[in-house]
């Protein structure tokens, strides 16, 4: 009998093999994949019930976190709770963590390799609450272990439900004074919002400077085109388009996906701007009537299985739709029609509330 | 190609013109137009049956199952017997209003045509806004009505402008006593916010439902009602407010509801899905049905075919599905139990589909009801509603004349 800890061990395994550079191994991690899916069905009743089709598990989809305790362990042995925003239901996305050892492994050596391959630690500018101030967000979790992991110093510019644009004026002409590489991170709607509110400052950040991005608009506040937002980042902070990374993640995952362009130019490599994932997960578009993959580019409904998932469904169905590229994916956005949802659309909330 | 605001307010005084022509016509000749142009039209349709599928999103099959189904209902003897019947129920004094403005909404192509034809028969020249999805049908119906007559004809004219273009929608309204409305519930209030004091003709958004008492599953019956609700879901693949979302079932020793769901899917949606194939899925809905499926299957089960789904599950709290021939099934007690399950829809939902010897105590049940407007009529005939049918649950000259 599989236990939870040899488990964990595989999924460490897989990551650990990664980061010390070592092959790929798609088979081991499928095979893994089955493994905790198995595992889980057992343990988790509304998982055990999909139905299996085709080779692969069956995955969860994201609906049920908001109707449903989707977790392996007792609510007694709750850790951690993240919540999805939300404003058009009541009920939110849920994800329970009894043990945050894997999310906060795959977290960091993922950002390692897409966001922070090149220097230990920099200084980094948040457009996001400090998780003080968001306990139960996935994403202002992340990135304040990225305080913790690779920051220099940090300064959060958002702080009782506000994005102080003095603050952020001022941490960024700093860094242009200093000559010192800031990374400024936060979600669309902030960087949308920083928009609408530094009129004319414009920045030219330091050499080796970037920006994460993360979140769509969840139908919340006037929308930009993904292209025009990369652009007009681009110009507002004096970055070019590479150094400007998406970050994919949501939360009824454990794992973050990232656009390859940084990596790409460090490599010196060129390719289309997608997103990278770990070797520890597999994302998948699928064919909404069958739930089978979809061939070569085709755009289907995107499945992904994190592996590091261990304690609540490893296979997941989400609403958004995606395809191939290259040896990623591109996410082309939530359908019209889903529910939306995201991490993003909390500093939304807030900011439109002042 | 959309049209802009001068263009709306020419059609617009256009058909004003034709208002003499068409009031002084008698209403026999009115119905003999009407019924040649839907004979019309229906072979116009026939002929362009590839095209229509390619606009409207529907299989082949569907575009002539739906057009042959929908323009039936437009005899002269229907029209003629509306007409009295109306009469009778409002006097004859009543007087049509000068004109109507209508915006149609595109998730059933055939919708217009009772829009459309009803207040041209009562006399009253109509501006259609059609929905940007689907302009064809339309297109065809105004052709026809000129080409059986070009003078009565022009009381008929369609316009085309992206949703939410005040100064067009504006036009469209300003020349109208009364403005019909298909669409969203955004669409509703958007367009009574622009005309506040312009008569509002609304059909927001709705939803249906099926009862089969237990009657329906005895071994005389099941095979009809299956037959039955199976047409009434397939119908535009499920997508339009007459479409059953949910299907109560009353259980019976003999027959459970996961035993009625089971010969749905088999007996049912799948001989269905070879007759009337689905059109093919878009992938918004695609990704709503992924999660409307799983959840279906956490919460209960779910039958699946190639191009349909079936779920059974309990009654309330209720998941909405994303249509396409995605179906609930829940267990009721009694009628008693169904209604109470659809209270929560409230004035949204529209029509009830029963068992013939259920119709009329569902009849009674929803007139009396405080909450539920949705009339009754039998399984099998949901969507295809005689002209006649109440629509919003009112008698469908409702608006159309001068109180």
């Amino acid at each position: 009998m599989t236990t939870r800890a040899e488990l964990k061990a595989r999924v460490e395994a897989l990551i650990t093999s990664f980061e010390a550079g070592r092959p790929f191994d798609a088979a081991a991690r499928d095979e893994l994949i089955e493994d905790l899916a198995t595992w889980q069905a057992r343990r988790i009743p509304e998982y055990g019930r999909l139905q299996r089709r085709g080779v692969w598990p069956p995955a969860l989809p994201t609906d049920v976190f908001r109707f449903r305790r989707i977790a392996a362990h007792p609510e007694e042995r709750d850790l951690r709770t993240f919540r999805s925003s939300g404003t058009t239901c009541s009920e939110r996305s849920v994800h329970l963590y009894c043990d945050l050892g894997l999310y906060d492994f795959a977290a960091r050596v993922a950002a390692r390799h897409m966001l922070f391959p090149d220097l230990d630690r920099m200084r980094l500018v948040i457009l996001a609450p400090h998780e003080d101030e968001a306990r139960d967000s996935s994403l202002e979790y992340m990135l304040a272990r990225f305080a913790e992991w690779f920051a220099t110093q940090c300064t959060w510019v958002w702080q009782r439900g506000a994005l102080d644009l003095e603050r952020l004026t001022e941490q960024l002409r700093s860094a242009e004074a200093s000559g010192e590489p800031v990374a400024v991170l936060g979600t669309s709607f902030a960087f949308v919002h920083a928009e609408d509110g530094l009129g004319d400052r414009r920045f030219e950040l330091p050499p080796g400077s970037r920006i994460m991005q993360t979140g769509g608009y969840k139908g919340r506040s006037r929308e930009f085109d993904s292209e025009v937002l990369l652009t007009a980042i681009g110009a507002r902070y004096g970055i070019a388009a590479p150094r400007i990374i998406d970050e994919f993640g949501a939360t009824e995952l454990s794992s973050q996906m990232y656009s390859t362009t940084l990596r790409e130019e460090l490599d010196g490599s060129v390719g289309p701007r997608r997103l990278w994932v770990p070797p520890w997960v597999r994302a998948t578009p699928v064919d909404p009537d069958t739930l089978e993959p979809v061939d070569g580019d085709t755009v289907g409904i995107l499945r992904i299985d994190d592996t590091a998932n261990l304690d609540s469904v490893c296979c997941i169905q989400t609403a958004d739709l995606a395809r191939r590229l290259h040896d990623g994916i591109v996410v082309l956005g939530r359908a019209p029609g889903a529910i939306p949802r995201g991490c993003s659309l909390a500093a939304d909330q807030a900011l439109g509330e002042q | 190609m959309t049209d802009d605001a001068s263009v709306v307010r020419a059609r617009a005084a256009h058909v004003l013109e034709a208002d003499a022509l068409l009031t002084s016509s008698t209403i026999e000749e009115r119905a003999r137009w009407l019924a040649e142009a839907a004979s019309a039209v229906a072979h116009k349709a026939h002929d362009r049956r590839d095209a229509l599928a390619e606009a409207t999103g529907l299989s082949v099959p569907m575009i002539e199952w739906a057009t042959r189904t929908t323009l039936g209902t437009i005899t002269e003897d229907a029209m003629l017997a509306l007409a009295r019947d109306t009469s009778m129920e409002i006097g004859r004094a009543s007087e049509p209003i000068s004109m109507l403005s209508m915006v149609l909404a595109g998730n059933v192509f055939t919708a217009s045509v009772r829009g459309i034809v009803v207040p041209l028969l009562f006399g009253i020249p109509v501006l259609v806004k059609t929905s940007s999805r689907e302009t064809m049908f339309p297109s065809m119906l105004r052709d026809a009505l000129r080409l059986a007559d070009s003078g009565l004809g022009a009381a008929m004219s369609l316009v085309a402008f992206p949703g939410g273009d005040i100064e067009c929608e504006a036009a469209l309204i300003e020349s109208a006593e009364a403005v019909s409305v298909y669409g969203s519930d955004e669409t509703l209030a958007a367009i009574s916010s622009r005309a506040p004091d312009t008569r509002l003709i609304a059909h927001g958004h709705g939803v249906s439902v099926a009862y089969c008492g237990a009657s329906a599953l005895d071994d005389a019956n099941i095979g009809n009602t299956i037959d039955g609700v199976s047409l009434d879901i397939c119908a535009y693949d499920q997508r339009g407010c007459l479409s059953p979302q949910i299907v109560y079932v009353q259980e019976t020793p003999q027959c459970s509801a996961a035993d009625f769901a089971a010969r749905l899917a088999t007996e049912g949606l799948g001989p269905r899905s070879r007759s009337l194939p689905r059109g093919p899925l878009p992938m918004a809905v695609g990704a709503a049905q992924a999660q409307w499926r799983g959840m279906a299957e956490v919460e209960g089960a779910l039958l699946r075919g190639d191009t349909y789904a079936v779920a059974i599950r309990e009654a309330l709290p209720i998941r909405w599905s994303p249509a396409y021939r995605n179906v609930t099934v829940a267990a009721v007690r009694d009628i008693d139990e169904a209604i109470e399950a659809m209270l929560p829809i409230g004035t949204n939902l529209k029509c009830v589909g029963a068992n013939s010897a259920s119709i009329s105590e569902i009849e009674t049940r929803l007139g009396s009801s405080a909450a539920l407007h949705a009339y009754a009529c039998a399984i099998g005939s949901m969507q295809t509603p005689p002209l006649d049918a109440p629509a919003d649950g009112y008698p469908i000259w409702h608006g159309l004349f001068r109180a």
